[in-house]
């Protein structure tokens, strides 16, 4: 593990606010690993990508436009970042802990026999050269401190909004990938986005969100999404609202939904199970609107207001409105 | 259609978890083990398509666990599977995800099969990794958060979920799921099926059954827990009865001014 290689992951032609996350982070540890810091930018658009990437201080970009990245699912992600890394020689390797990047990195790990370390948010290079990663595991019960042994390749997937992202005046020479000669199975159909052009999720630095309590699709939107827009925030959900069908899975907070680290996080009409902390116990501030004063979300919420969301919300977005006039 | 479905045994997610400060192992006694939850969405996938599939159906659930958690597998069996297999040898402990998704594929090799379920996440390591590390090593197309899954002329026809909606696939078979929660809540054992699991077999094989050729365990782990700690407490805040919405809401507002939230 010398160089530093990121998968630069993007969602319709726009790169995500992670990847900026990774390859800032990517300058500091190859410099502490004396190797280069490389991104790898795929699909549909791939050299306006890597443009977008312009403003980082990354030594290589590996790019392909090839549309079998958007048309099979996974497999020509997995063959063009081996690709990449194979090409950069032995290296760290960076990956957002997002659906897709768990896949990849999964994948990866077997292809190259590297270690790897999930929903990290936090890698140190020792002076031996061990690379440490810090990651919340048990739901967040425990820190751990966990190394990858050395080896040729190391993987280590990244908790979005983990790191900061830190622009500098980059000057990347950009590669080109060859097309892997092969031919792929699992075959996309039909690509549908929800709620696109809203906030990702994971990158809003303000989370409103809504469970059971609030009975149905329509105070989501009624309700959540003004006091979300006056707060520059965007909407998640409990599991028990996604799935009773009130707003789309990929809103939902928690183990098996998303994991997000805003600086405030408002939770209306959710009782706080151990299943949704661990997907949002990170937050700056938590808010806790609930009529029940004994739900656990009480536990651990900076302020719990013990009342009816149906009454305090609208209220409050006018107040918050007001002020800022 | 021949299926196996991996399921991990895990201690009860809702127990308190510790780890051994020794060994740096998680404590797996004196806590229940359950099927990891993840894994019993995935054994509903599996059951589901075998009742569909009508006498060609069969479940096998697939795990790699210490030989004493054996009889934890009977709750799959009482779910429905036709049968089980487990992987029991006291050289895999502390296995990580390269070390597991290396044996596992090992063992599944010599099963037949046309579709593998994997869940997908444990509740204890959640790393979601394992299931891509298999399907490499069995060279199985790989579909991930399956919520619709449809048999269609040998094929696959499956609504997946991604982070940004979800998508329609189709796949040949063999192929490799793992299944998001919404494909369906698992099923509860029936009185019959709990009667009718305790004549199923559990086989068991060893690491000497797999001719393997690179070590697992510890000694073939690419990562090594240092330490650990508690995260610094989140002491418990204030709570506040709201008088009306009003006060509720200016509550709150006050409370972000203060924190310069707003
Ligand atoms: C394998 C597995 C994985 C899971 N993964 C997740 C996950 O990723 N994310 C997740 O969130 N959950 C997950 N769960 C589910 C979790 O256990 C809980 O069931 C779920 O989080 C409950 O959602 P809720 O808080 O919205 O609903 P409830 O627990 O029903 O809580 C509703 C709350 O709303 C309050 N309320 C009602 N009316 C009002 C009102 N007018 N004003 C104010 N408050 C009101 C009630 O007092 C109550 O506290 C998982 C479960 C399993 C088994
Ligand atoms: N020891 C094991 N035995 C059987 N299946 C496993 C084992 N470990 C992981 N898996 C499968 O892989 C999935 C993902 O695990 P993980 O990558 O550890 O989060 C689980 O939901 C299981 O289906």
């Amino acid at each position: 593990m010398q160089h530093v290689v990121v998968f630069a992951e993007q969602r319709q032609g726009q790169t995500r606010k992670v990847t900026f996350e990774l390859v800032s982070e990517a300058r500091k540890l190859a410099d502490r690993l004396g190797g280069k810091a490389c991104a790898v930018v795929l699909g549909a658009g791939g050299a306006e990508l890597a443009a977008q990437l312009e403003g980082y201080p990354l030594d290589v970009i590996y790019v392909t436009e090839d549309r079998d990245v958007d048309a099979f699912v996974l497999d020509p992600i997995v063959d063009y970042v081996e690709a990449a890394v194979r090409l950069a020689g032995p290296s760290l390797i960076l990956i957002p802990n997002t659906l897709s990047g768990r896949d990849v990195a999964g994948r990866l790990s077997a292809r190259l026999r590297a270690g790897i370390v999930a929903d990290v948010v936090e890698v140190r290079v020792e002076d031996d050269g061990a690379v440490v990663c810090v990651s919340p595991k048990l739901g967040g019960a425990l820190t751990t401190q966990c190394a990858l042994l050395p080896a040729e390749h190391g993987i280590v997937t990244i908790r979005p909004s983990a790191f900061a992202v830190t622009p500098s005046a980059g000057n990347a020479q950009v590669v080109a990938l060859a097309k892997p000669a092969k031919s792929y199975a699992a075959a996309i159909e039909r690509d549908v986005e929800e709620g696109a052009g809203e906030l990702a999720l994971e990158e809003a630095p303000v989370v409103v969100a809504g469970g059971r309590g609030l009975g149905g699709p329509e105070p989501f939107e009624a309700l959540l999404k003004p006091l979300a827009r006056v707060l520059g925030g965007a909407v998640g959900a409990s599991r028990a609202a996604a799935d009773a069908g009130w707003v789309p899975y990929n809103l939902q907070i928690g183990q098996t939904g998303k994991t997000v680290t805003p600086k405030l996080y408002v939770a209306v009409g959710i009782s706080g199970a151990i299943q949704h902390k661990v997907g949002m116990r990170a937050s700056g501030t938590i808010v806790a609107i609930n009529k029940d004063a004994a739900a656990p979300i009480g536990e651990f919420s900076d302020l719990l207001v013990i009342g009816d969301a149906f009454r305090i919300v609208p209220e409050l977005t006018k107040l918050i409105e007001t002020a800022k006039g | 259609m021949k299926i196996v479905v991996t399921v991990k045994l895990v201690p009860d997610p809702s127990a308190e978890k510790k780890i051994d400060p020794q060994t740096k192992r998680l404590v797996r006694t004196g806590v229940e083990t359950v099927l990891n939850p993840y894994d019993e969405y995935a054994l509903e996938a599996g059951l589901t398509l075998k009742e569909r599939a009508g006498a060609q159906g069969r479940v096998t659930v697939f795990s790699m666990a210490p030989e004493s958690l054996k009889e934890t597998l009977r709750k799959a069996l009482a779910m429905g599977a036709d049968d089980a297999v487990l992987l029991a040898d006291p050289a895999l402990e502390g296995s990580d995800v390269w070390a597991t998704a290396y044996a596992v594929a090992a063992a599944l090799r010599k099963l037949d099969f046309d579709l593998l379920i994997v869940g997908g996440l444990t509740d204890d390591s959640s790393t979601g990794a394992v299931p891509g590390a298999l399907a490499e090593h069995l060279g199985l197309p790989c579909i991930t958060n399956a919520r619709k899954i449809d048999a269609v002329d040998g094929a696959l026809e499956v609504e997946r979920e991604t982070d940004a909606g979800y998508q329609t696939v189709r796949t040949p078979l063999p192929a490799l799921l793992t299944t998001a929660l919404t494909f369906g809540e698992p099923r509860y054992a029936s009185l019959k099926g709990i009667m009718g699991a305790k004549k199923k077999t559990i086989a068991t094989t060893a690491l000497a059954d797999l001719a393997l050729e690179l070590p697992v365990g510890a000694a073939g782990s690419k990562t090594q827990l240092r330490s650990f700690a508690p995260p610094a407490p989140r002491g418990k805040g204030r709570a506040v009865e709201a008088a009306d919405g009003a006060a509720g809401a200016r509550t709150i507002f006050e409370f972000l001014r203060e924190k310069k939230l707003v």
